[in-house]
């Protein structure tokens, strides 16, 4: 199967940009990607991933694959999306430049707006990061 | 720091023990609103969790990392012109390997951020 380029899924832009691609997606679960370059916002002081780069990175991963939800289902654009909620996070390390960072989306029902997410990143098969979250999403108007 | 004189700069800053308030102002000038959003400068959620961790740094005196986020909600969308400048209070109760993190980012009107987890030396 074919995806979109990720610039048609999401509506951040460089230099925020922290998802490179949809690499799968089977019902309400999607795999994404993103290569840590050591020129990306996050990377701080000592070289490695900021945790919060990797929240950021999670977000923009539902982002991507709910604004293929929406261009599957005939909008134009991608639809604004918000963190609403952070929920048990967890983050076992940091990734460092040249790692792939791999991502599981599990999509959750969506009530009045609010679509609660879980996200697992990991490089290879050491896992980075988990959490929970509430994204708000904004039909575009 | 990552976000330190870039994303916020902080002017002003009372301690008391283990919590302390900082005034921030946010930079609206900073390149992150680039691309968050295009015409639509908006404060990235984790930008502000960043700025929590930084002023947690400030507070301990030390290097830290977050492990866990127990919850972070947040409560309101800011921006540099919603909200020029606001209060991160940070609250620090220490564990065996560093510090239980409590904090708010705020202003008079309004709360943007409440936030809860661990954070390890």
């Amino acid at each position: 199967m074919k995806y979109e380029e990720i610039k048609d899924l999401i509506l951040q832009r460089d230099p925020i940009i922290m998802v490179d691609k949809l690499i799968e997606v089977d019902g309400d679960v999607a795999v994404t990607g993103l290569t840590v370059r050591a020129d990306n916002y996050f990377i701080d002081e000592d070289g490695l991933l900021a945790e919060p780069g990797l929240i950021e990175h999670i977000a923009q991963s539902a982002s991507a694959f709910a604004g293929y939800r929406a261009i599957r289902a005939g909008a134009a654009t991608p639809p604004v999306g918000y963190i609403g909620e952070v929920k048990k996070f967890h983050c076992y390390c940091r990734p460092q430049p040249g790692d792939e960072l791999r991502t599981t989306i599990t999509m959750g029902a969506e009530l009045a707006g609010v679509t609660i997410i879980t996200g697992e990143t990991r490089v290879l098969d050491d896992i980075v990061a988990d959490t929970q979250m509430k994204i708000f999403i904004k039909p575009d108007d | 720091m990552l976000l330190e004189n870039k994303y916020y700069k902080i002017i002003n800053t009372k301690v008391d023990g283990l919590s302390a308030v900082y005034r921030i102002v946010l930079l609206p000038d900073c390149d992150v609103y680039r691309g968050h959003f295009p015409g639509n400068p908006v404060c990235p959620g984790v930008c502000n969790i960043e700025t929590i961790k930084e002023c947690a740094i400030l507070l301990a005196g030390r290097k830290l990392q977050i492990s866990t986020i127990k919850q972070c909600r947040l409560t309101a969308v800011a921006s540099p012109a919603l909200c020029p400048e606001v209060d991160v209070t940070v609250s620090l109760l220490s564990t065996d390997r560093g510090f239980t993190v409590t904090a708010k980012i705020a202003d008079a009107e309004r709360t943007y951020m409440e936030y809860k987890g661990d954070m390890i030396v």
